[in-house]
Formats: C-alpha cells, structure tokens, sequence
C-alpha cells in the first residue's frame, strides 16, 4: 500500500525543493557535481554489495539450485555492470530505470532459489543497499527512485513469501525499509540545501565580482581608445589647424589611416604571438615636414603576445613623432633585445631634453601613449631625460608577469586571450576562500543529515527495540541508562552542529569515548547470541553517532572507531560465550552491511567535502565565460558608442581630408580642424582624476587656442559643485566651438550659483552671418542644457547653463 | 558705455599706492588721456603716501592690496575710509571673497588689474563723485555671493550681474536681456546701492547711498 502513497508524498516534496532552487539557468556547480557524486556513489555501492551477496549466497545454496540461482543472479549482476558503464556513457533513463527494476526483482526472485537462512540475509542486504542507493542514483528523478524502492520492498515481500509458503509477510522489515528510503532522501535533500547555498552565494560574489572586472576591462579599452585617438586623428587635427605644413601630399594617406585606426574595434584581435624585430622595423620615420631618421640594433627575432607587441609598437611611433616635434634633432637611435625572459626596447635621441615632471598632466604623449599602454599590458615604460641631455624612453615586458597580470583586477585579459588552463586554475583554487566556504556547507550538510539518521534511527527503530526486549537485558537498566546517554551525546552533538560551531578536539575525545563505553555496555549486558540480533539496539546505531562526530576528520579516524567498535562486540561474544559457525557468519554479515555501509557513507562525506574544489574550478570557469561575454557585450556597445560621438564631427572631416574633398589650405576646413582638436582634448580631459573636471576640460580647450595664439582670460565665481560627465560634454562643447574659431583674444567664464552653473565664452564671430552651429560630440538626449547666442559688432557670445538638481549632492558619473 | 556723469567736469586728483613701477606708468597714462582731468598727485609702493604730502589730500586713494611681502592690506584700506578717503581697490586677485571684503570695509569699487585699462579711469571719476561704480569682476563675485548677510536681489539684478561679469560687454547683455543699455546700468547701480546698505557702516557707504536716493538711482523704500 505505501509503495504509491510515498512515491506521491515524497514526489512533492521533491518538487517543492526544485522550486525552491529558484535560478531558471539550471542547477548551480555544486550541485550538478553533488549529483554526479552521489549517483556514482550509490550506483558503486550498490554492485559491491550485490557482487559479494551473491557470490556469498551462491557458495552457501544447494549444488542442485546453483543453475536456476545463476540464471537469476547473473543478469543482476549484469544489469549492475551496465549501469556502472553508464556512468562513464549515458544511456537513456528509461532503460536504466528498466535495469534498475529487473536487478532488484531478480534478486528478489532468487531468494527461494537459493534457500535457507543465509539466502535470506543475503537478499534482505541487497535489497535493503539498492532501495537505499536508488534515492542517490535518481537523486533528480525522486519518483523513480521512490518507485525501485517500491519494487525492491515488493521483491522482498515476496521472496519471503516465496520461500516460506504459508507465512504471511513480516511487516517490520518493510517498516525499516521504509525509513531508511526516507532517512536517504532526506540526507540528500539537505545536503543538496547545502550545495545549493554555497552555489547562490558563489554566484553573488561572482556577480559582484563580475562587474568589476567588466568596468576594469571597459577602463582599459577606454584608455587604449584614447591613445589611438591622440596618435592619430588628434594629432592630424592639431597640424591642420596650426597650418604649420607647406607640403601636405602625406595627408590624404595619414587621414585614410587615422579613419582606420578610429573604426577598428580595440581589444579584439585575436591574441597570437608576434615577431617585435619585424614590427620594430616598420616604425614609420614620421611624415612630412617632421621626418625623423631612425637608427635601428634590432636583435631579433623578438616573440611577444600581440597586445603586448602592439602596444610597445604604437609607444614607439609616438616617442619618434615627439623627437620630431620637441627635440629639435632630426634622428634617433632605437634598440631592442632581449633580456632573460623580458623584451626590451630603448629610443634615444641627442635633443634638448626635458623635466618629465613639468610636463603637463594634459598632454597625453608619454602618460598616454607610452606609458598607458604598456602598464595595461602589463608592462612598464620609462622616460629618462633632463635638459640638455637627450631623451631616453624604455620599454620593458616579461613573459612570466602576464600570468600575474591577467588576474589583476584592473588588468583583465582581452577577450580571445586564452587564460589559465585548467591546471592552474585549479591549482589556484586549491585552498582560497571559496573552496573552505563551499567545503564548510557541504560538511554542515554531511553533519545535519548523520545527525538525522542517528537521532530518527534512534527514536524510531531502536527505542521500539529496547522497550520490546527490555527482560533480555541484564541488567535492564544499564541499557536504558546507555541509551539516555547515548541521547544526550546526541543532542549535545545536535546543538553544535546547529550553531554552526565546531566541536573542540577535547569534547570530541570524550564523547567518541562514551560513544564506545555505550558500545560496550550494551555489547556487555546483552546475551552474546543475541548479538546484531532484534534485541540488539545499539550495534547499528553507534557508527552513525560517531559519524556525526567525526565527519569533518579523514576517513581513517571513522574507519578506527568502526574497528574499536567490532572488537568490543567480538570480544563480548568469545569471552562470553561459545557461539556457533552458522551464529558467527550471521554476526558477521549483519557486521560487514551494518559497519559496512556507514563507512561508505563516511568516505561519501569526505568525497563531497573533496569535491568542493572541483566545484570552486567549474564555478570558476563558468564565470569567466560568463565574465568575458559581458565584457565583449559591453566593449562593442562603447565602441558604437564612442564611433556614433564621431560620426557627426571627426570622420565627415577625417573622409573629406582622405579623399581630397577638403584642403588644409582651406581657411574654413583649418578652423574645423581646430575645433575638432580641441574636442578631442576635452575628451581626453574627461579621464583625469581631478577635484574641478568642468574647469579641466576648460583649461584643456583654451590650451588648444592658447597654442593657436589666442590670449583667452578664463575667470571662475561661485562654488563649484558636481556636474556629470554628459552634461559637462554639452557645457563645454560651445567654448571649444568659438574658442577654434576665434584668433585674436577671448573670455571664458563659469559662474557657479546654488541653482545652476552657467560657463560663457566670448569671442571672434567669424561667421559672416552663416549659421556655423556645429555638431558636438555625441549630444546626450533629454539633456537640461540650455544654450544662448548672441552675436554684436564682430564678438559672439555663447553662453551654456545647466540647473542643478535640488539635491547638492549629485553622484558624479 | 558706463554710468559717468559727464555733467561734472571738476579735475580729479589722486594717490597711487602700488609698489610694481610698471604699473604706475600704465596707471599714469590712462589718466593722461582722460577727457575730465585727473592728476596723479602722489606715488609710491607705501600706504604712506594717502597720509603725508600732497597724497593726503588727494580725492581718490588707488590701492594696491598686496604691498611688498606682507598679507592683504585690508587693515590700511579700513583705516583710510574711516578717515573718510574714497579708496579704489587695484588688485591682482581675482576672487571673490576679496572683493566682497573690500566693498564690505567700505572701498569705492573693487577692480582686478586686468581690468584696470577698461575701467579704471571711470571708476576713479565715480569715486571722487561718490558714485557707483560696478566693474565684471566685482558683478561677478555680488552675483554669486552665497554670504548670509548679503542684501536681497531679484532674479533679475543677479542675472545682470552674471552676464555683465561674463560679456564684460553692456551692449551684449542688454541686446540678450531685450533692455537697453541705460536699464543695465541702473540695475548695476541698485546692486551697488544695496551692498551700501548692508555690513559694517561706514560714511563712505553712507555717502554712496544719500547721493544714490539724491539723484533718484533708488528709492528709500527700495532700502
């Protein structure tokens, strides 16, 4: 009858703790090793237990009923080999469940087969392991496992009834079937609790962690985007519009390259390994009027990861656009080689020199180009120079400190670099804190569910045990008294566990202590036939107390205990009696699936507590793929983003430049260019780390037109407050709009009052009345700024407010 | 293009107290080419020079704040309005906390030095008239001056403020404000008055507002 009830009972309350998982991605890491450890677990135990019972039944049956009992117990065993092959290569459940079904209902069968007593023990222990491991094997498919249950209890019934026409079946071993089939799911469901908690709080620290590293790499690419633009377009911008070029044939080409260079996503190429010699040897002895000649000592060839390669390359391309520009010499000396396992490379010029720490924090030459770069790939660069003494830039990478740098938080690998193999991430994550957290859970869980079995075993099945046959024991209240304090260990026990404390190794050594003095009490006080027997209480019951004390030690502490705890009953039954040959192989048995099965379970919680570096690894790894698409997501969409800024402004200008459309000797494309310019240094402003940004981005504007020869006065009143970076795009862009087109002097203010900040411009109205509103960056929509123009007698004055929120304080974006 | 009276036409004469030599001859020059004459009775790079000599009767002191090594001069610039001087305040610093110090000691105006060639003869002859007189740099620090005693201002008077300080140009904000150039001026003026009226007293101050209500500039009830 309770074979359909439980399957249904227990069903449901499978089904609730599926729904209770809540992510709809799947079981977490922990939980799908959990479940393939179990299964291997119960799937292994089970074969041992039928191989040996049915050797053991074989060897003690008639020689007449070996055939018929081989004809039974060899498909058994051999649906018990196709289910262990089918760990290794799945195979339709259907048909293992199938496997499953026969192996118990043959075993079952062969039960009057073989005959006698012994076969009775026999298939009672093979039935009692498999009902048991089924709820492991089909820990995801709880009705399954409840119905082999079923079918084993069935099976059991009736071999009894089978073997022993007449009798009707005993209810009390299916009883005990039937809360050990409950005890074992329960044990499961809390464990899987367990794996489940670790994997939720995996997977919010990996959340966390996730965005770090994605605004990491997005940080990165930003900074690589940046140099590019300051190579190329900006720099093409700035020599436009200072007109300081007569010959200017190398344009068309330069602007087709500085486009190029613009549109190319950053960070995507795939990383390979590249030859630094060849690339060296391509630098570009600069263009037009500033033509550097290079001396190259290459000693290649010189392998380096692409990202690596590139980015020294592009250093170098600009440190010899600045012995062009600054030195005042016209050649240079570039070396590279290598130096143990680092690359090495030196540009040297005979120039003038200079004070690295005068340079201005906004000129982004060596901070940018050079030194950026190589610190994003974990390299370093180095300006040595003073004046009078030339000028030295060096750059300088090792192979073995990309490891290091690949898991620096602010350093993260481009995607398509290949990480860490497996072997070191695991390696690594042998012992951090995520590997103890995940071993912590799963031990509390190995702990909660022997703690379930030991006090439902003890309070169901053994209570009822020692109330029927209290006159057996003599005395009688020593057994009693045995098993309150067997209770109370229990319940001490309990409560730490609970707390989530550990026991100190001094109250685990007294209570493993009086766990075996109950042990030998009760061997002691009962009669020594009787031993293993029905009115044995306790002989079952001590290995799983112990286990809850000793889950989180090796195996071999449990296994010892088990040992001290047969010694004790065995030299109960020889000092006190003189039992017989069949007597002793039955103790025997009931010893080997008793003892037997605990240890197994013993070493199934050391397995799971082993398995939570693995756990850690998958979780790891899944994480990094899931980190690395983000960061791809993101990348791209900053990339259209940053290309969509540009489309309006740079690129019309950069295409009509490349395609001889636009001429620098055009006054009107000179004064574009120079707007353009004084954009992009606004924009490289807006990284700087600085207490007023808005007047940064001012001051990098009016050092464009200053260059230019425009005496521009910036006055500042009010106290300055927060503005975000979009907004300060749009307050800005007018100043570098007038300021590229004015030529003689200019006035720049900002005006902070409590309610808005107002920055005005006033200069040169070159428009000759034509309407020059131009495109700025990227025009956020919705925004609040409100723009104003007047033009008078040859000055225009513009004029951008914003009003602030109520609130002063603003979180800057 | 200001608030001068050109009715007056009496000569001016004044103390230059600056201790950069450059900036006296540039001071001297823009004087020179007045239309109302002005002479520069006395100079040197000592307050002495309002007190002794012909400098202590001069109509107006112009002042350097930062004489020598020694901190802002606020305490000779309180010292020569108590004695009654109308005092021109000629400073390098261009903050705004500066500039309300000064109005608030109870100097004539205050003027940066870069505005100095624009509008420092005008403001010399507003001074020895005891008029108002409102350069954008000192527009700038009243208009955004957050100070708890400072005079109530409408939303208009602020906003000329601002856009005097930003356009340094009457014309432009009266062109962006849709008034005239004369309507500007007056509101500059009532700023003035109104800084007159506020904070520690003094007879310069006094003065400024009894000829402000004398020439109708503002109303008594406006104060």
């Amino acid at each position: 009858m309770w074979t359909t009830v439980l399957p249904m009972r227990l069903g449901h309350y499978g089904a609730n703790g599926a729904e209770a998982a809540g992510p709809t991605d799947g079981p977490g890491p922990g939980e799908r090793l959990l479940i393939r450890t179990v299964e291997r677990y119960g799937v292994w135990l089970r074969s041992t237990v039928v191989l040996l019972c049915s050797a053991l039944g074989v060897l003690s049956a008639d020689a007449a009923d070996i055939p018929v009992a081989l004809s039974l117990l060899v498909p058994a065993l051999l649906a018990c080999a196709v289910r262990l092959y089918s760990l290794h290569r799945p195979l339709p459940s259907a048909s293992l469940w199938a496997l499953d079904a026969s192996a118990v209902v043959l075993t079952g069968l062969a039960q009057p087969v073989l005959g006698g007593a012994g076969a009775d023990v026999m298939v009672e222990a093979i039935l009692g392991i498999s009902v048991i491991t089924f709820q492991h094997e089909w820990a995801t498919r709880p009705t399954a496992g409840f119905a082999l249950a079923g079918l084993g209890a069935a099976g059991c019934a009736l071999g009894d009834v089978l073997s022993s026409p007449g009798h009707t079946p005993e209810w009390a071993p299916l009883v005990r079937m039937l809360v050990e089939v409950s005890l074992s799911r329960a044990a499961y469901l809390i464990i899987r609790g367990r794996a489940r908690r670790a994997d939720r709080s995996g997977a919010a620290r990996a959340a966390s962690r996730r965005e770090a590293d994605v605004a990491a790499a997005r940080r990165t690419t930003e900074r690589e985007y940046l140099a590019t633009l300051h190579d190329t377009a900006s720099a093409t911008l700035l020599m436009i519009s200072q007109g300081d070029g007569h010959d200017w044939s190398w344009l068309p080409l330069r602007a087709r390259r500085d486009l190029e260079a613009l549109s190319a996503m950053p960070g995507f190429e795939a990383e390979s390994i590249v030859d630094l010699a060849a690339l060296l040897s391509c630098v570009p002895e600069d263009e037009g009027p500033a033509r550097v000649q290079l001396k190259s000592h290459i000693e290649g060839p010189l392998a380096i990861p692409s990202g690596a390669g590139l980015a020294i390359f592009n250093g170098v391309r600009e440190a010899v656009t600045n012995v062009a520009r600054h030195s005042g010499v016209r050649e240079a000396v570039l070396r590279a080689g290598a130096d143990g396992n680092a690359v090495v490379v030196e540009l040297s010029d005979t120039g003038r020199g200079f004070v690295p720490e005068s340079v201005s924090a906004r000129r982004r030459g060596l901070s940018g180009s050079v030194i950026g770069r190589m610190h994003a790939v974990g390299g370093s660069a180095s300006v040595i120079s003073s004046p009078g003494t030339g000028t030295r830039v060096l750059w300088r990478w090792r192979w073995n400190d990309r490891a290091r740098t690949s898991r620096r938080s602010d350093a993260v690998p481009v995607p398509g670099l290949s990480g860490p193999g497996p072997g070191p991430l695991h390696a690594q994550l042998q012992n951090t804190a995520v590997v103890r957290f995940i071993r912590g859970q799963l031990l509390y869980g190995a702990r909660l569910a022997a703690l379930l079995i030991s006090l439902v075993s003890q309070f169901s099945i053994s209570s009822r045990q020692l109330m029927a046959h209290q006159d057996v024991y003599h005395p009688g209240w020593a057994q009693t008294v045995a098993f309150v304090s067997l209770a109370a260990i229990t319940v001490t026990g309990a409560v730490h566990t609970l707390r989530g404390k550990q026991l100190s190794p001094r109250a685990r050594g007294w209570s493993l202590g009086a766990v075996l003095a109950v042990s030998a009490v009760c061997a002691f006080t009962l009669p020594p036939e009787r031993l293993t027997g029905p009115q044995d209480w306790a002989f079952g019951l001590i290995g799983w107390h112990a286990l809850v004390l000793l889950a989180d030690q090796p195996v071999r502490a449990f296994a010892a205990f088990l040992g001290a705890h047969i010694g004790l009953n065995a030299a109960a039954v020889f000092l006190l009696g003189a039992p017989t040959a069949a007597q002793l192989s039955a103790m025997g048995i009931a010893t080997i699936t008793t003892c037997g099965f605990q240890l197994s379970v013993g070493v199934l919680a050391r397995l799971l507590q082993d398995m939570a570096t693995a756990a850690a690894t998958a979780a790891a790894r899944e994480e990094e793929l899931r980190t690395r698409e983000r960061i791809q997501e993101e990348m791209q969409r900053d990339h259209k983003e940053r290309y969509r800024a540009l489309t309006a402004t740079t690129v019309p200008l950069l295409v009509g430049l490349g395609h001889g459309a636009l001429s620098p000797r055009d006054d009107e494309v000179r004064l574009r260019c120079g707007v353009e310019a004084a954009r992009m240094r606004r924009l490289f402003a807006e990284s700087d780390a600085v207490a007023d940004p808005l007047l940064n981005e001012l001051r990098a504007c009016v050092e464009v037109a200053e260059h230019q020869g425009v005496t521009v006065s910036l006055a500042v009143r009010g106290r300055r407050g927060e503005v975000p970076v979009e907004v300060r795009r749009e307050l800005v862009d007018p100043v570098a709009v007038i300021l590229g087109r004015t030529h003689s002097t200019a006035r720049v203010t900002v005006v902070w009052t409590p309610r808005e900040v107002r920055v005005s411009v006033v200069g040169a109205d070159r428009t000759d009345g034509r309407d020059t509103r131009e495109a700025a960056h990227g025009r956020a929509a919705g925004s609040e700024v409100h723009v104003a123009r007047t033009t008078r007698g040859g000055r225009v004055w513009v004029e951008a407010h914003w009003s602030r929120p109520a609130v002063t304080e603003v979180v800057p974006t | 293009m200001s608030n001068t009276d050109t009715s007056n036409n009496a000569p001016v004469s004044v103390v230059v107290v600056d201790d950069h030599p450059a900036i006296l001859a540039g001071v001297e020059a823009w004087y020179a080419a007045s239309r109302r004459p002005i002479t520069v009775v006395a100079a040197g790079s000592s307050v002495g020079e309002a007190w002794t000599g012909p400098g202590s009767t001069a109509d107006v002191v112009v002042l350097d704040l930062q004489l020598g090594e020694g901190g802002l001069a606020f305490g000779s610039l309180r010292r020569l309005v108590d004695a009654g001087r109308q005092v021109v305040v000629y400073s390098m610093r261009d903050d705004e906390k500066t500039a309300l110090n000064c109005l608030d000691l109870g100097a004539a105006t205050f003027l940066t030095k870069s505005e100095g060639r624009e509008h420092l003869v005008e403001a010399t002859l507003a001074a020895a008239d005891e008029r108002p007189y409102m350069p954008p740099a000192l527009a700038g620090a009243l208009g955004t001056n957050a100070r708890a005693d400072r005079p109530g201002l409408s939303v208009r008077e602020e906003n000329v403020l601002i856009e005097w300080f930003q356009s340094e140009s009457k014309e432009l904000v009266a062109q962006r404000l849709g008034i005239s150039v004369r309507t500007v001026n007056s509101y500059l003026d009532r700023v003035r008055i109104k800084y007159a009226n506020v904070g520690r007293p003094a007879r310069t101050k006094a003065s400024l507002v009894a000829r402000a209500v004398q020439d109708g500039l503002v109303d008594v009830d406006d104060l």
